[in-house]
């Protein structure tokens, strides 16, 4: 009883270590300065299902993978109010809805539909004040 | 992240100083309906993630509404066959199960007769078997077809491969087509021939035959692990060295078995299927698989490598019926009540850590949960398969060990 009763705890330990390697990495990551941020586009991409610009966001790219569009860009923000900033433009569009979001030390994700598309926007925040933003949208 | 990691730590914990090992209390019954019969492979790997979970619940201890539980599992056969699996379904309503897992065989009627009861699919990814308007007691935990067919579709037209879409007349072959129909609506160009073949067939060798005169660059197989397994053979017999790419049915052992007189036939195959590890790492799920193994012993797929190693499957679909468990026990204790009702709506305001380290949950409007983003591709070599190296997604994710 006792072995069993220490194997749950050692696994336990196994998660917390792996978990604090991950932050330990995180956490250089946030603290690095900003170099250049990569140029933005000319003007804003026209979104299917005009899926919501958000407040701050520069889009630098948008490509078509088949039937997905694909938008890159960032925000100068670190991630909580990057992520704050999405759910809310999300959550603030007409015939759209959050169906799922997730926050982690560096990277958060918000899962969407609406205007017909299903998708993701994935947050990776790369150095002290900016966060990459991934716009997957795809036909629901 | 450590924050959730310590929750972890702390449950565990938890489990492990209340586990007397002897749970006592009234029992709540989970059904496992899954093809054992016909697919034992998969069956068997659901129930033991059942199995998994329910062990370390009774161990850490379940008290709803003032009573004591002990989870129990009973599995059913569906033996691939809707009706049965209905049957199965009914039988567990009239018999008071607190909820259903399930394979995804004959959902469409299933759900109903579950009188409220709920049903999380963890293989099947059809479109329209989860929708919490219409069937508010059904959830999912595994990739969706819808997923799958765009991810595959996203990963493949880039390439500018002219692709024979081949899919078996199983009701998964079926769904498949569907969803691969809706993935591929906008660029038919990239589709070289589009067509239905038998479930199970020994030989695909005039379809296979006929995709090569189509002039296809690639084949994209959806079926069940024989179909997928049977469409290699031909190609390969052949002489024809197309590449090959399946939904997740193609890392199914039986694909490997069917092959094994020619190990070299399976190299290259790409399959996709869901990310075994989160964002945080391998840890989680390595700490999961251990204890699976350590429960029920390793899954072998039945094949060596060159090199005379075993070759062992993952635990991927029994986490997902791991993660469902745990998902019941947080609604149960939520609910205060075995009221099926009463669960099912629990089951949309909790949260668990998943086996794989990312969070598990379900919301009013959304019952699916694993999202389209976190399809992965791997693709085989020497019967081992690892993530591929040229999708954003895939190449960031760890190769799981698969030899002993």
């Amino acid at each position: 009883m006792k072995t069993f009763a220490l194997l749950p705890l050692s696994f336990a330990l196994v998660l917390v270590l792996a978990a604090c390697e991950l932050d330990d990495k995180d956490k250089e990551g946030l603290k690095k300065d900003c170099s250049a941020p990569p140029p933005a586009l000319k003007s804003a991409p026209q979104l299917p299902g005009n899926f919501p610009r958000a407040q701050g966001i520069v889009y630098t790219g948008v490509k078509k993978d088949g039937p997905t569009t694909i938008a890159s860009g960032y925000l100068a923000q670190t991630i909580g109010p990057a992520h704050d900033t999405y759910s809310d433009a999300v959550k603030g569009a007409p015939g759209y809805s959050v169906t799922k979001e997730e926050q982690d030390a560096a990277d958060a994700e918000v899962n969407f539909a609406g205007g017909g598309n299903t998708g993701q926007v994935k947050l990776l925040q790369t150095c002290k004040a900016r966060t990459s933003v991934t716009i997957t949208i795809r036909p629901a | 992240m450590t924050r959730v990691a310590l929750i972890a730590a702390v449950t565990l914990a938890l489990a492990a100083c209340g586990g007397s090992g002897h749970a006592r209390g009234k029992p709540l019954v989970i059904v496992v309906n899954a093809p054992f019969s016909r697919t034992p492979y998969l069956g068997r790997t659901i129930e033991n993630g059942v199995r998994l979970a329910v062990g370390e619940v009774n161990a850490a201890g379940l008290r709803v509404g003032g009573t004591s539980y002990e989870l129990r599992v009973q599995t059913k056969d569906s033996a691939l066959s809707p009706a049965r699996a209905v049957s199965n379904v009914r039988s567990a309503a009239d018999e008071h199960a607190v909820a259903v897992v399930d394979e995804g065989t004959g959902i469409d009627a299933s759900w109903r007769v579950a009188r409220g009861l709920p049903i999380c699919i963890v293989f099947a990814g059809g479109a329209g078997a989860v929708d919490p308007a219409t069937r508010p007691n059904v959830f999912r935990i595994a990739p969706t077809d819808h997923g799958v067919a765009f991810r595959l579709a996203e990963y493949l037209i880039p390439k500018h491969l002219r692709i024979a879409l081949l899919h078996d007349d199983s009701d998964y072959g079926a769904a498949g087509a569907s969803a691969l129909g809706a993935a591929f609506s906008q660029n038919r160009s990239s589709v070289a021939v589009d067509e239905t073949v038998p479930a199970d067939a020994l030989d695909l060798g005039p379809q296979v035959l006929r995709a090569r005169r189509a002039h296809a660059t690639a084949l994209l197989v959806w079926g069940r692990p024989a179909t997928i397994a049977s469409a290699i053979a031909a190609a390969r017999s052949s002489g024809w060295d197309v590449p090959v790419f399946a939904p997740p049915t193609g890392a199914d052992p039986f694909v490997r078995q069917q092959l094994a007189d020619h190990p070299s036939w399976v190299n290259g195959l790409t399959f996709a299927g869901g990310r075994l590890t989160a964002e945080v790492g391998p840890g989680p799920f390595t700490s999961f698989e251990q204890r699976y193994e350590g429960a029920y012993g390793v899954d072998r797929v039945g094949v060596k490598t060159r090199a005379g190693q075993q070759v062992l499957e993952p635990p991927e679909t029994a986490m997902y019926a791991y993660d469902f468990v745990n998902l019941l026990a947080a609604a149960l204790l939520k609910a205060g009540s075995i009221d099926p009702g009463k669960v099912t709506r629990a089951l949309e305001e909790v949260t668990t850590e998943g086996a794989n380290g990312d969070e598990r949950a379900f919301n009013r409007s959304n019952h699916e949960g694993v999202v389209d983003d976190d399809v992965y591709f791997a693709r085989f070599s020497d019967m081992t398969y690892a993530p591929v190296k040229d999708d954003p997604l895939s190449a960031t994710l760890p190769t799981i060990d698969q030899t002993r």
